[in-house]
C-alpha cells in the first residue's frame, strides 16, 4: 500500500513533469542559514561557520541527483525518453523501417493464422471440465485401426466393472451419415424440415463432460436407458443461431425428428460442438431415442452382436490411463470371450479423447499439421532472417554514429538501451501490422465455403496466444540482433572505427550477412518448392478423369423416411417424381440413386464369391450403390458389356447387379463376368447376378485408386433415403426450382436434405488441394518476397560500401564487365549456395507432403527444376539491379565521395 | 576518536519518525539537529540525505509537510507525522526491538548453549 502510495506520486510527478528544485534549494538555504547562525553562536569565524555548515550538509550535488530521482520515476523517463529517440531516428530511415514492419507483420501475421489454425483443429481440448481425463476405449485392430464400436450388454458389464479407474462410463452414437445407419436425420419444426446432424447419449453423458447448458437443459441421467425412448433433444447452438436465429422460444416446442415427435428441451453452450472441434453434433438426443434411425429397432441396446455404441470414459482422480489400461486388459479379454469379435483384437484400451481421437484409420491431421508448422515455421524464420539482416546493415552503417556517441562518453548500456528501445518500437509497430495481417488472413480461411454433407466447423477466431507467442519470439530475435552491434561497437577501438569514416564494414559482419541472406534463399527455395508441388497436385486432381459427367447434373437428396413414408409410400413417390421430372422440358435424363458420386458416405460390402477358393481371413470388399435404371445414362457412364439396370429387374425377379471394370477384374480376371454370381454378406440367401459390366468411375474421392463397386436395382434393394439426379440440356441450376416444386407437390412436408450441383460437389472435393495450394501458395510468395528483399538489401549496401573501389577501378580502366562480374560474383555465390542448400531442405518437407499430393511425387523433377530456375532468376535480378547502379558511378565522382 | 558508525538505509527513516513523533512538527534543519543531539555525534549524516528522505516518506503519505513561519520569523517547511506514519511507526519500532533482541540474545549467548 505505501509502496503503491510512493509509486503512484512518483509516476504523477514523471507524468506532469514536476520537478521542486525549487522547493529543496529553499529548505537548503534555509538549513545553511540555521547552521550558519548555530555555528556563529558556538564562537566561529563568520566565514569559518559557513564553511563548516556546508561541510556538514555534504555534497549538494549528488543529493540533488537523489532528491530527483526519488521524486520521479527515473527508469521510466529515460525510457519513455529512449523510445522518443528511437522514434526520431526510425523517423529518419522511412525505408528500412517500412521494410521490418513489413517483415514482422507477415511473418507474425502468417503465423498466427496458422499456429491458430493448429491449435484450433488438433491442440485445443474440447470446452469440457478436464478433458484430459477424458478418454474412450478400443479394441484396436492395429496401430493405427480401430473400431471403437461396443454393443449395449458389453456397455453395461464395462460400466459396472471399472468403478475403480472411471470415475463416469458413457455411451454414444453418432447419428446420420457417418453413423452406423447411414442415414440422415432430419428435424421438422413448424412443417419445415431441415437435416441435422444427431448425436444420440446415454444419460450422464453431459453430467461427465461437466458442462451447463446455454438454455433450458441437458439430457438427465433417468433419460436414454429405457425401452420406450424418451422423447427430447437439444440442440446445438450453433444450429439454434443459424436455423432459429437465437430464438429462445423455441424451448419447449414440439419437433419431429425423422417423423418421431419430441420436444426441444434445451440449447448447448456456445463454442461446444460435441466430443471433436471439427464436426458440429447439431442435435443431441437420448440414446434410446436411436430408435428414430433404425426404423424402431433397439438392437443397438440389447443385443450381443450389434455394436454401435461408442464408449467415453472419464479417468477417476488420479487415475493415469496405464493404470487404467492395466485394469481394462483382463476385462477385455473375458469381453471379447463371452462376446466374440472375429477379426479384431481382445486387447481394450483407452485412449484420450483428443480431437482427432475418433477417426479410425491413420488420421492426416497430424501429417497436415506438421507440414503446414513447418512451412510456417519457415516463413517465420524468414521473417526473423531479414529483421536481422535489416539490423545488422543499419548497424553497420550507423557504425561511426556509435563510435562518436561513445567517444562523447555514451555507456555500453545507453547505447544498447537505444538500439534496444528502436527494436521495441519496431515491435510495436509490427505487432498492430500483424493483428491486422492475421486476422485478415484467418478470416479469409474461416470465409471459404464448403458445402459438405457433415456440418463441419471451420471458424478460427483469432488466437491471441498465439499471436503473442510469435510476437516474443520475433522479439527475442531482433533485441538479440539489436544488441549485438551495439555491443561489437561499444567494445571496439572507437579510433580505428572514426578513422575508418564508415567506409568499410568489418568483414565478419558482411560474411554474416551473406550467411543470413543464402539461408533466405535457402528457405524460400523450400517454400516455393512445397507451393508449387500442391499447385501440380492441384492441377492433376482437377486432370483427373472421373468416370462420369459432372455438367449439368442437379442432385436433390431426399428422404419420405423421416416423415414416416412406408417402403410402398416411398416407391410410389419416388417413382411420380422420376416420371414427372423426365417430363420437365430441358430435362435430358434423370435417374435416382442411394449416393450420388463422391458423396461423404459409401458404403463397402463384404460379399462371397461362391466357388472362388478363397484363403482363411481373407474379405473380399467391393464398395456398393443402389440405383434406379438409367443411372448410367444420367452419369455418363459407359456400359461396357451386358445390360442396364431395368424396370423389369423388379423386388419379385432375381437380383442382378452391375459391376465396374475394377470388379470384374479383381475378381473375373480372364473370364467374362456376365453371368458369374456372387453373395453379399447378411443375405446368403439371395445370390446376385451379374448383368453388367460397367467403365470404373470416381464413387469416393478423386484421387484414391477405383476399387471394386457393383451396382444393385433400388426395387431390389430398399432405402428411403435417395438422390434425385437430373442431367440437364442448359444449366442445372436453373431448374432446380422446377423440380422442387414437383418434390413439395407429390410430398409436401417430405425433407429435401440438400439441392447440389454435381459440379459443386466436385469442386468442393477439389476443396482441400485448393486450400492446400492456396496456403503454401501465400506462405512460398511471403517467402519469396522476403528473400528478395533481403538479397537486394544486401547486394545494394555491399556494393555501396565499394563505390569508391569501383570508382578506383574504372578510372583505371577496368571494363564495365569485368567489374559488372567482380560486384555479382558475392550475389551469385550466396544465391548458388541458398539454392543447394533450398532444395536438401525441400526434399526433406517434401517427405512431409508426399501423403497430400496426387499425380505427382514429392521429388516431382519438373517443380524443383521449374521453382529453381524461377527462384535463381530473380534473385539475380535482385542482384543485378544493384550491380548495374555501381556501374553507372562516374568515376570522379566516387573518389570524390569522401 | 572512535570512527563515526555509518547510517543504516531506513533507519534514518525511522529516526525521522520518531522525532517527529516525539517533538510534534519541525522543520528539516530541527530534525537533523534532534537526530544528532540525540545520537550524541556518533552518527556520521550528511545532513543533505535527509532531504530524498523527507521527499520518500512523504510520497508514501507518512509525513505531511506546510509551509510555515518558523521561531525566528523565517519561512521554513514543517513536517509533521500523518495517522499512517504513526502507524507505520508503530510497526517499524516493533519490527526493530524484535531484531534488536534476537541479536542481544545471540551476543549473550555462550559457547555451552549451542550445545
Amino acid at each position: 500500500m505505501r509502496l503503491l502510495k510512493r509509486f503512484f506520486a512518483r509516476l504523477f510527478n514523471s507524468a506532469m513533469r514536476r520537478r521542486d528544485d525549487k522547493r529543496l534549494q529553499e529548505e537548503i538555504a534555509e538549513h545553511l542559514t540555521r547552521q550558519t547562525a548555530d555555528n556563529l553562536r558556538a564562537g566561529l569565524s563568520p566565514s569559518e561557520a559557513q564553511r563548516q555548515a556546508v561541510l556538514k550538509l555534504g555534497a549538494i550535488g549528488s543529493m540533488r541527483e537523489e532528491y530527483w530521482s526519488e521524486q520521479g520515476l527515473a527508469s521510466l523517463e529515460t525510457f519513455i525518453r529512449d523510445l522518443l529517440f528511437g522514434w526520431r531516428s526510425l523517423r529518419k530511415s522511412p525505408g528500412f523501417t517500412a521494410v521490418a514492419v513489413v517483415t514482422l507483420a507477415l511473418g507474425i501475421g502468417a503465423n498466427t493464422a496458422i499456429f491458430t489454425m493448429v491449435d484450433t483443429l488438433l491442440l485445443r481440448p474440447i470446452p469440457v471440465q478436464d478433458p484430459r481425463e477424458l478418454t474412450f476405449l478400443v479394441f484396436p485392430r492395429d496401430a493405427s485401426h480401430f473400431d471403437p464400436a461396443f454393443s449395449g450388454p458389453e456397455f453395461r458389464q464395462l460400466r459396472e466393472q471399472t468403478h475403480d479407474v472411471f470415475s463416469e462410463v458413457n455411451a454414444m452414437i453418432l447419428g446420420g451419415l457417418a453413423g452406423p445407419t447411414s442415414r440422415a436425420d432430419g428435424l421438422t419444426v413448424d412443417g419445415v424440415t431441415r437435416p441435422a446432424q444427431t448425436l444420440f447419449v446415454s444419460g450422464e453423458f453431459f453430467g461427465m463432460l461437466g458442462i451447463r447448458p446455454f438454455l433450458g437443459r441437458f439430457i438427465l441421467p433417468s433419460e436414454g436407458s429405457g425401452p420406450g425412448g424418451d422423447p427430447v433433444v437439444v440442440l446445438s447452438y450453433r444450429y439454434w443461431k443459424a436455423r432459429f436465429q437465437g430464438d429462445p422460444g423455441i424451448l419447449g416446442k414440439s419437433a419431429y425428428v425423422n417423423g418421431r415427435l419430441v420436444t426441444i428441451v434445451g440449447i448447448a453452450l456456445k463454442g461446444f460442438y460435441g466430443p471433436t472441434p471439427l464436426v458440429d453434433m447439431e442435435a443431441y438426443l437420448p440414446l434410446n431415442m436411436m430408435a428414430v434411425e433404425t426404423g424402431g429397432n433397439t438392437a443397438f441396446l440389447t443385443a450381443d452382436s450389434t455394436r454401435d455404441l461408442v464408449i467415453v470414459a472419464r479417468l477417476a482422480p488420479g487415475v493415469g490411463i496405464e493404470r487404467a489400461n492395466a485394469v481394462l486388459g483382463p476385462l477385455g479379454q473375458g469381453l471379447a470371450k463371452q462376446y466374440p469379435r472375429p477379426g479384431e483384437g481382445n486387447v481394450l484400451l483407452a485412449r484420450p479423447l483428443r480431437p482427432p481421437g475418433l477417426i479410425n484409420g491413420p488420421n492426416p491431421l497430424p501429417a497436415l499439421a506438421g507440414l503446414f508448422l513447418t512451412l510456417a515455421g519457415l516463413v517465420f524464420a524468414l521473417a526473423c532472417l531479414n529483421m536481422a539482416n535489416l539490423s545488422l546493415v543499419r548497424a553497420a552503417s550507423r557504425q561511426r554514429e556509435m563510435a562518436v556517441r561513445a567517444a562523447l562518453g555514451g555507456s555500453r548500456i545507453r547505447l544498447v538501451r537505444h538500439l534496444l528501445s528502436e527494436t521495441v518500437l519496431l515491435c510495436l509497430f509490427g505487432t498492430a501490422a500483424g493483428v491486422l495481417a492475421g486476422s485478415l488472413a484467418l478470416r479469409a480461411v474461416s470465409a471459404t465455403t464448403i458445402v459438405p454433407d457433415l456440418p463441419i466447423v471451420f471458424e478460427f477466431p483469432f488466437n491471441f496466444r498465439v499471436f503473442l507467442y510469435g510476437l516474443v519470439i520475433a522479439a527475442l530475435a531482433s533485441a538479440i540482433v539489436g544488441v549485438l552491434p551495439a555491443l561489437r561497437v561499444s567494445k571496439g577501438n572507437l579510433s580505428n572505427i572514426l578513422h575508418e569514416g564508415g567506409r568499410s564494414s568489418t568483414g565478419r559482419s558482411q560474411r554474416t550477412r551473406s550467411v543470413l541472406v543464402a539461408l533466405q534463399v535457402a528457405s524460400s527455395l523450400a517454400l516455393l518448392i512445397v507451393a508449387g508441388l500442391f499447385l501440380r497436385s492441384l492441377q492433376s486432381a482437377q486432370r483427373a478423369d472421373l468416370g462420369f459427367d459432372p455438367s449439368h447434373v442437379l442432385n436433390v437428396a431426399l428422404d419420405p423416411g423421416e416423415i414416416g413414408y412406408s417402403q410402398v409410400q416411398s416407391a410410389d413417390f419416388y417413382r411420380q417424381l422420376l416420371t414427372r421430372t423426365r417430363a420437365l422440358p430441358g430435362v435430358q435424363r434423370a435417374s435416382l440413386a442411394m449416393n450420388a458420386p463422391l458423396g461423404d458416405n459409401t458404403p463397402s460390402n463384404v460379399i462371397t464369391i461362391p466357388g472362388r477358393a478363397q484363403q482363411r481371413g481373407e474379405e473380399l470388399h467391393a464398395d456398393f450403390n443402389r440405383v434406379s435404371p438409367e443411372y448410367f445414362a444420367t452419369m455418363s457412364i459407359a456400359i461396357l458389356q451386358g445390360r442396364d439396370l431395368l424396370d423389369s429387374d423388379t423386388e419379385l425377379s432375381p437380383r442382378v447387379a452391375v459391376i465396374n471394370e475394377a470388379m470384374a477384374q479383381r475378381f473375373w480376371p480372364g473370364v467374362d463376368a456376365i453371368g458369374q454370381s456372387f453373395k453379399r454378406n447378411g443375405d446368403a440367401q439371395h445370390p446376385i447376378a451379374i448383368v453388367g459390366v460397367v467403365k470404373n468411375s470416381r464413387i469416393e474421392d478423386i484421387y484414391s485408386p477405383i476399387g471394386p463397386a457393383f451396382y444393385v436395382p433400388l426395387s431390389q434393394a430398399y432405402t428411403s433415403a435417395q438422390t434425385l439426379q437430373v442431367r440437364t440440356v442448359a444449366s442445372s441450376q436453373s431448374l432446380a426450382p422446377e423440380v422442387l416444386s414437383i418434390v413439395r407437390e407429390l410430398a409436401p412436408t417430405a425433407p429435401i436434405l440438400s439441392v447440389r450441383t454435381m459440379a459443386d460437389v466436385v469442386r468442393n472435393e477439389l476443396f482441400l488441394f485448393n486450400l492446400g495450394a492456396r496456403l503454401t501458395a501465400a506462405l512460398g510468395l511471403l517467402g519469396l518476397t522476403l528473400a528478395v528483399v533481403g538479397i537486394y538489401g544486401v547486394m545494394t549496401y555491399a556494393i555501396g560500401q565499394r563505390t569508391q573501389e569501383i570508382g578506383v577501378r574504372m578510372a583505371l580502366g577496368a571494363q564495365r564487365g569485368t567489374i559488372l562480374w567482380m560486384v555479382s560474383r558475392q550475389g551469385l555465390v550466396i544465391v548458388g549456395t541458398g539454392l543447394a542448400i533450398g532444395l536438401l531442405l525441400a526434399i526433406g518437407v517434401g517427405r512431409l507432403v508426399g501423403d497430400f499430393l496426387v499425380g505427382i511425387g514429392p521429388t516431382d523433377p519438373l517443380t524443383y527444376a521449374t521453382v529453381s530456375v524461377l527462384l535463381s532468376l530473380i534473385a539475380l535480378a535482385a542482384c543485378y539491379v544493384p550491380a548495374r547502379r555501381a556501374l553507372q558511378v562516374e568515376p570522379t565522382v566516387a573518389l570524390r565521395y569522401e | 576518536m572512535k570512527p563515526k558508525a555509518d547510517v543504516q538505509q531506513g533507519t534514518l527513516a525511522l529516526m525521522i519518525l520518531k522525532t517527529l513523533d516525539v517533538l510534534g512538527p519541525l522543520h528539516g534543519y530541527g530534525i537533523a539537529r534532534r537526530i544528532e543531539q540525540i545520537s550524541e555525534n556518533l552518527l556520521a549524516v550528511n545532513q543533505g540525505t535527509l532531504y530524498p528522505v523527507l521527499l520518500r516518506l512523504e510520497q508514501e503519505g507518512a509525513i505531511a509537510s506546510e509551509w510555515g513561519a518558523s521561531e525566528n520569523n523565517r519561512r521554513a517547511r514543517f513536517y509533521r507525522l500523518t495517522r499512517s506514519g504513526r502507524e507505520l511507526l508503530k510497526a517499524e519500532t516493533r519490527d526493530w526491538e524484535q531484531t534488536a533482541a534476537i541479536i542481544g540474545r545471540f551476543f549473550q549467548a555462550k559457547a555451552e548453549d549451542f550445545s
